[in-house]
């Protein structure tokens, strides 16, 4: 945990200690928490009232809140993010979900004319604080619909944030900040972590303020720098770097816009190398824009070029589902030939 | 009693000014005369805007010759500052009729200081908070989903609103118009929505944009009423639209009226030659000659009160001062400060803005931070 992230309190939650939660129960319990504590929080998407949702992030909610707290709507992306854009601006704090963010396509408009653009081109006059939920990422044999990255497309329009957690916690803390905040913001969840990642999560109220990084892993030979669904491969990879006497800090982005900047050039700072990760596609990474940085700011510290490891320029495969991402074993070897540049 | 689905627009009014129906009451010639004013307001409003254009003072505009009625009397149809509503780009009379200050219009079209959106949007793309004049977007229906979900808050937070929520014809064609008027349907939200259809999307005719014989036979299919309307007739208009209104603050759900009008002028500035290149001097003369203006103005020598010239000649010269001393201040407030760029991006300034606004700083000041 950061410095700026609200601690724990026990508003909002119960009385009892950290518990082990998976991914997708910390995202159902920040959304059951403000649905009570703001009459103003609507959850609603595709399938996501009687059903719970396609991963059941929302199971059980509409039983406790109502069908006007929690509802399904039409097919139709361009709908669900429209509506919310509307509900936002009228006073409400929607909670959009799409059920895999290869669907977004059709509400993207929505998404980058209305939702990101509403405060800047009226003055500040009206303002859109909404929240899409949505899984992304590959790993679950989806195919090219059900697996894709698409997080560059959204980080490169202002006005958004876009954040992608990869720990129970901070998908708990995170939309419950995104709920609380004053801006639209695009919550991807990696879907193979919704029930892989387990840890530990309070009962109390927390937040995770977005902008904020996390050091997962301490180390002074090279930067680790990755985000969502590659994290524990990551992780993986530094432990097998230890083994061989190599220490790699690893750095868990969180949020991509804002981005943790000061973290990052600390740290490759200090390691003088730094291996990028990410499962989208290579092309117009948003490890690119990371790279960019590290480079500007610290050209004459770094001792080897900034490597990244990340998905290929191919629609995402369905039979090669695994090779396709970047596993601990790519990650190492990215790690090994940095240190021998 | 007032119909959906009839085969020919409703009309009280005929092109010469001849009632075809009895007048109802509330159009006294006080009344008639304040519709008039409006009416020749927003036109003589377009008519300077259009000057300024060629003098170059601003960049672009999109006139709404022609469709005066529709516009001013939708405005003239709901409660101002209560209700919502969710405009198109071609919507000044709408706006002005509503009481969004002259100022604020001539201020947003020439990008100045006085410009409550502080010169972030392309010319005639305002927004008004006090009248719940939700920001004109170019992207075309994309205001149609959100004024279903404005109309959804509404509905939830039981508030005794409506949201209202306008567009061209061309519109009919997006997948954002069916998905939004889907999801009012769907919520039996209170949206009222209004086609302005004025028979041009750019250079695209009705009949290359649907097959459908009008837009407001499509209402019967998302499950709500649709109306047509002589958008040229103001008392028409102004009859449909609060029949309609009325409807939806009683909890009818969402209703679709049609306004058949037509747009006299060119698209915008970027199309000047409409009729050398897409239309047919025969149909412009056609639509001249329904003009919305000399029709109330018919209707009121009818009932015996006309507009004299010299009234009119009086009410243009005053719209025109009005609008040349807005441009006067507007263009004495000056130029928004380049600082202003980053603001309103978000809620607050993230410190990667915040590092490239220092940076332009120190273009702008020759490297004086």
């Amino acid at each position: 945990m950061t410095a700026t992230e609200s601690r724990p309190t026990a508003q909002g939650g119960g009385t009892q200690g950290p518990r082990t939660l998976t991914l997708i129960q910390a995202v159902t319990e920040a959304l059951r928490e403000e649905l009570s504590r703001d009459e103003r929080v609507v959850v609603f998407g595709q399938d996501v009232a009687a059903r719970g949702g396609v991963f059941l992030a929302t199971a059980g909610l509409q039983a406790e809140f109502g069908e006007r707290r929690v509802f399904d709507t039409p097919l139709s992306e361009a709908s669900i993010v429209g509506a919310a854009v509307g509900m936002a601006v009228r006073g409400m704090r929607p909670v959009a979900e799409i059920q895999f963010a290869d669907y977004m396509g059709p509400g993207f408009d929505q998404i980058v004319s209305q939702a990101a653009k509403i405060r800047y081109r009226s003055g500040g006059q009206f303002t859109a604080p909404l929240v899409i939920r949505t899984p992304s990422g590959g790993g679950v044999k989806g195919g090219h619909h059900h697996s894709q990255s698409p997080e560059a497309y959204y980080t490169h329009t202002p006005g958004l944030k876009v954040v992608m957690p990869s720990t129970p916690y901070d998908a708990k803390g995170l939309l419950k900040a995104a709920i609380r905040g004053h801006d639209p913001v695009i919550l991807f969840e990696p879907k193979r972590l919704y029930r892989a990642a387990k840890g530990e999560v309070p009962a109390a109220d927390y937040t995770v303020e977005l902008g904020r990084g996390a050091v997962r892993r301490e180390g002074r030979d090279l930067t680790l720098i990755g985000y969502g669904g590659v994290m524990p491969d990551v992780e993986k990879a530094a432990q097998a770097l230890s083994k061989e006497g190599v220490e790699a800090e690893v750095i868990d982005l969180r949020s991509l816009v804002p981005w943790d900047r000061d973290l990052v050039l600390t740290s490759v700072e200090k390691t003088g190398r730094a291996v990028l990760v990410s499962e989208a596609p290579r092309t117009a990474n948003f490890m690119g824009e990371v790279a960019y940085v590290i480079q500007e700011a610290l050209f004459d510290r770094l001792l080897a070029p900034v490597s990244q490891v990340a998905g290929f320029d191919t629609p995402y495969p369905y039979v090669q589902d695994r090779i396709y991402l970047p596993g601990a074993n790519r990650i190492a070897a990215a790690c090994v030939k940095t240190l021998n540049f | 009693m007032i119909q959906p689905f009839t085969p020919d627009p409703l009309r009280w009014v005929a092109d010469d000014g001849q009632p075809i129906r009895e007048l109802p009451a509330r159009f006294t010639p006080g009344v008639l005369r304040d519709l008039h004013r409006d009416m020749v307001r927003a036109r003589e409003f377009d008519r300077k805007l259009v000057t300024l254009l060629r003098q170059g003072r601003t960049t672009f505009y999109a006139q709404s010759r022609g469709m005066e009625a529709t516009q001013v009397g939708l405005a003239r149809s709901i409660r101002v500052g209560h209700d919502w509503v969710w405009p198109y780009y071609r919507d000044h009379a709408l706006g002005l009729t509503l009481g969004v200050p002259l100022l604020d219009l001539v201020s947003q079209c020439l990008g100045t200081n006085s410009d409550p959106s502080r010169g972030r949007q392309m010319p005639h793309h305002f927004a008004a908070k006090r009248q719940n004049f939700v920001s004109i977007s170019s992207s075309i229906a994309s205001q149609v989903p959100p004024a279903a979900g404005n109309a959804l808050a509404q509905k939830y937070l039981g508030v005794d609103e409506i949201t209202v929520c306008t567009f061209g014809d061309g519109a009919t064609s997006e997948g954002d118009w069916h998905a939004g008027v889907n999801m009012a349907a769907v919520n039996a939200a209170p949206c009222l929505f209004v086609c302005e259809n004025n028979q041009w999307a750019i250079s695209t005719p009705l009949r290359g944009q649907m097959a459908s014989e009008t837009v407001h036979v499509k209402a019967r299919a998302y499950g709500m009423p649709g109306y047509l309307v002589d958008g040229n007739d103001i008392i028409a208009v102004m009859e449909v639209m609060s029949h309609v209104a009325q409807e939806i603050r009683q909890g009818s759900g969402p209703a679709l009226v049609e306004c058949l009008t037509y747009r006299v002028g060119s698209h915008s500035n970027a199309d000047a030659d409409a009729e050398k290149n897409y239309r047919t001097r025969e149909e412009v003369a056609l639509w001249t000659g329904r003009d919305p203006i000399t029709r109330v103005e018919g209707l009121l020598e009818h009932l015996g009160h006309p507009v004299s010239a010299e009234e009119r000649a009086g009410l243009i010269a005053a719209t025109h001062r009005e609008v040349d001393e807005a441009v006067r201040q507007a263009e004495a407030s000056g130029q928004p400060d380049w600082r202003i760029m980053f603001e309103d991006v978000y809620a607050d300034l993230p410190v990667h803005l915040r590092e490239q606004a220092a940076s332009l700083r120190a273009e702008q000041t020759g490297g004086q931070a």
